[in-house]
């Protein structure tokens, strides 16, 4: 690589690091990251293995830290760092990139680097808070640097490095650059995670499998915990949140690591994955230009001045004659607004969307009532996710904010009916099911999926509103929807389908969820009106 | 129907003022706002569209102060912004029928003024492509319709012009002459020529200050006797520029034709030339520069 190319990505790199870091949101991630650290500094996070857990030393607290960080920042760095090119392309700076002698391998190694850059931002916030939790909960065996940094060098960065390198490669795949893409991240993280179960299944450490090094640091840590209590059965590794006293009843010692060849190999191998992965992503890169990706989309991002821009050819009417134009009658319905909403929620959809929802709509009326329930309904109800987030954030994401918000009466007119739309949704969606359960007289059922149905798009709303982007949403209603009607836990189950969830009136806490959300988006909106 | 803007200012940040007590009163007519880039133009037409708040000052419309009743203005409003979106995977018509919507129109009768809408704007062959594929000046185009959708008594346009043709420009300063009978319309701009074409008055506005606020006539009359041409070698044309306040030069057989604005005669072959209003706007410009230096 020429010195050139060093430059322009160390330039590329340093531009765009810089620009993030400036950026009001970056204070918010860093509040949040230091929250986090807040958490494991004050052992509101335990580490434990099953019945065991490690003593407090450096070496433990910084393995724990380090696994911490590599489990949130894989999830949540990637929403977090995934808008280096869209940020290009919105800006418009991409225009003038493209017409550099740049090369594509340079932009992205660029972008690879600034988005390791801010995820070890991140890390370093993190490491800083494993030294804080030393000094205060800390067994006061002795304070050593080297075991406490070292997991997170060789756990946690090859962790981020991928992360860094997928996100960039979302970005450069067309149909993975937005929302679906948030979505498929969800589950390939939970897929990558999954990986390394490998080694509970065979009971030998498959360190190559393990992408944020948690399995790795498992079997050191059940090693250390078997060699002191002989026979003792350590079949589970687990990350709770709870209290310092909820400890576990045996204490063992764990020293650190030991850092063979393996894994120091494993590790790096991590670490070339993300390098191949940002190289492939660098193939895929379109530079810009706006003739490849999707047509519509792609020629709007370069401002209409492709050649693919619709072009009109028609002669120009004579004159503009004011005296010619039909009069403009005001009378404000509010099934016209909510006809618009609706119709603007559903633009832009696929055929094969919509052949999918019907696909769900039909297997809910037609399996057993309890397979509707605890297994159509959750899918048919993951199926609009983003037609849901883009509530609330279409007039920052496409500028019309000036046209709508400068209309009459907006914030009671326009906001309900977007709300309104997104339940029309999640009502049709789920109607298959809504129905049995009508014609099944499941009152408590009816009203489960009711508040379900008023619950989503309020959240969606609300996130949107105050977040200005679909990303929150996303993130925390994919999360929701994971542990809650997915994996029944009854306190998160918005749906009402995990058993006994309906009769425990956990309804009645997401109804009053809804309501306060939809209070929080009137007043996220009518804030943006002011200001 | 009366818009009183009364000592109207915007504070960004902790330091940068983007306007200063500033104070308008228009009726009917097409008031043309002049300002060099970054001068407060779009800072005061996004106050008056309501999308934004002043820090200091009040803005009323017929009486009614706008921002505490928003809703009085917006009611009547027409606006272009300067930089807007549009949603990508709708097309021409389903756009504007959106924008009716939150605008509150009647849709039978909004149905039929967005189709003569669409004709005017010669969008009517393009009405049903997504507007993702549209060029700059199309969605210019499509800015101005909705613009006019509510045939608002208060249209407010921020540089309409821009990404227009040169024939869709002079057509579109034309429509704005004729809707200016029984509204009032403020077209913001740095083409002077825009304004000349269709302005009942002009308002000058630098670092957030208005400078001046007169009816065209009245600003020509003020650089009356002052405009001059002559014609002199490309090797004197720096010193010249040096030392006059230039509005144009132009490359001719015999030299450069320079045309200044000064109070006495520049130079001895300088004829005396009928002032346009872009010597106004510079004169009064200079006149600011050269009392801020001062």
């Amino acid at each position: 690589m020429s010195a050139g190319q060093t430059q322009i990505i160390y330039q590329l790199a340093r531009a765009d690091f810089l620009e993030r870091v400036r950026r009001y949101s970056f204070l918010v991630t860093l509040a949040f990251t230091l929250y986090l650290g807040y958490l494991g500094a004050t052992g509101r996070i335990l580490l434990n293995l099953g019945d065991y857990q490690g003593s407090h030393n450096a070496a433990y607290i910084g393995g724990f830290m380090a696994y911490v960080t590599a489990i949130f920042l894989s999830l949540a760095g990637f929403y977090i760092v995934k808008n280096a090119i869209e940020r290009d392309r919105q800006t418009r700076v991409g225009q003038i990139l493209a017409a550099s002698p740049m090369t594509r391998i340079s932009y992205c190694t660029g972008k690879f680097l600034s988005n390791l850059g801010v995820l070890l931002a991140m890390v370093g916030v993190l490491a800083i808070a494993a030294i804080v939790m030393y000094a205060i909960v800390g067994d006061g065996s002795g304070f050593s640097l080297f075991p406490l940094l070292t997991p997170f060098l060789f756990l946690t960065l090859p962790a981020m490095a991928l992360v860094a390198a997928l996100a960039l490669l979302f970005e450069t795949i067309p149909a993975l650059r937005r929302g679906f893409g948030n979505v498929v991240y969800f589950f390939l993280y939970n897929g990558l995670l999954s990986l390394g179960i490998v080694q509970f299944v065979t009971s030998t450490p498959h360190p190559f499998l393990d992408w944020t090094g948690g399995f790795t640091l498992d079997a050191s840590m059940a090693a250390a915990a078997k060699a002191q209590f002989p026979g003792a059965v350590v079949n589970s590794f687990s990350l709770t949140i709870g209290k310092l006293d909820n400890v576990a009843p045996h204490v063992f010692h764990w020293n650190g690591f030991q850092w063979t060849a393996e894994i120091l190999m494993s590790r790096l191998f991590w670490f070339g994955v993300a390098i191949g992965v940002t190289m492939f992503a660098a193939t895929l890169f379109d530079r810009f230009d706006p003739a490849r990706g999707r047509p519509q989309l792609a020629a709007f991002q370069a401002n209409g001045a492709s050649e693919m821009a619709v072009t009109n050819t028609r002669a120009p009417a004579e004159t503009f004659s004011a005296a010619r134009l039909a009069k403009a009658t005001t009378r404000f319905r509010f099934g016209s607004m909510f006809t618009a909403e609706f119709q603007l929620m559903l633009k832009g959809q696929h055929w094969w969307w919509y052949v999918v929802a019907l696909g769900l709509l039909i297997a809910e009326t037609a399996t057993p009532l309890p397979a509707a329930r605890s297994q159509i309904l959750i899918f048919a109800w993951i199926w609009p996710v983003l037609l849901w987030s883009a509530m609330g954030t279409r007039e920052a994401r496409w500028e019309t904010a000036p046209l709508v918000f400068s209309s009459a009466r907006s914030l009671s007119r326009q906001l309900p009916a977007a709300w309104l739309a997104g339940v029309a949704v999640a009502l049709l969606t789920g109607s298959g099911y809504g129905i049995r359960l009508v014609f099944a007289s499941d009152e408590r059922g009816l009203f489960a999926w009711l508040v379900g149905a008023l619950f989503i798009p309020s959240l969606a709303l609300a996130m949107g509103v105050w977040s200005g982007s679909s990303k929150l949403f996303e993130i925390i209603y994919l999360l929701l929807w994971y542990i809650g009607p997915l994996h029944a836990v009854r306190q998160f189950d918005f749906m009402g389908v995990s058993p006994g969830a309906a009769a425990a009136g956990t309804a009645y806490y997401f109804l009053a969820a809804a309501v306060m959300l939809f209070v929080a988006a009137f007043a996220g909106r009518r804030r943006q009106l002011q200001n | 129907m009366k818009l009183s803007i009364n000592g109207v200012s915007k504070l960004y940040g902790r330091s940068v003022w983007g306007l200063r007590g500033l104070s308008l009163d228009l009726g009917p007519g097409v008031l043309g706002l002049l300002g060099p880039n970054g001068a407060g133009k779009s800072t005061l037409m996004r106050i008056l569209a309501t999308v934004t708040r002043p820090t200091q000052g009040n803005v009323s419309w017929s009486g009614t102060d706008i921002l505490r009743e928003p809703d009085a203005v917006r009611a009547v409003l027409g606006y272009l912004p300067q930089d807007f979106g549009i949603y990508p995977h709708l097309n021409a018509i389903e756009f504007l029928q959106y924008l009716a919507a939150v605008k509150g129109l009647d849709t039978k009768s909004a149905r039929k003024r967005i189709d003569e809408l669409l004709v005017m704007v010669n969008l009517s062959d393009v009405r049903k492509r997504p507007l993702g594929g549209y060029s700059g000046g199309m969605k210019q185009r499509l800015g101005i319709a909705q613009a006019l959708l509510n045939d608002p008594q208060l249209l407010i346009v921020d540089e309409p012009t821009a990404g227009l043709d040169p024939e869709e420009r002079v057509r579109f300063r034309s429509f704005l002459s004729e809707l200016s009978g029984d509204r009032i319309i403020l077209l913001s701009t740095h083409i002077v020529s825009d304004v000349e074409a269709v302005a009942t008055d002009i308002a000058i506005v630098a670092n957030g200050q208005l400078l001046a606020h007169a009816a065209p006539e009245q600003l020509l009359h003020s650089v009356e006797g002052k405009t001059w041409e002559w014609t002199l070698t490309s090797a004197e044309l720096p010193a010249a520029k040096q030392r006059f306040l230039v509005s144009s030069t132009a490359r001719r057989a015999e030299g450069v034709q320079i045309r200044v604005v000064a109070d006495a005669q520049p130079a001895p072959s300088a004829l005396a030339a009928a002032p346009t209003l872009e010597d106004a706007y510079l004169a009064c410009l200079a006149a600011h520069r050269a009392g801020v230096t001062a």
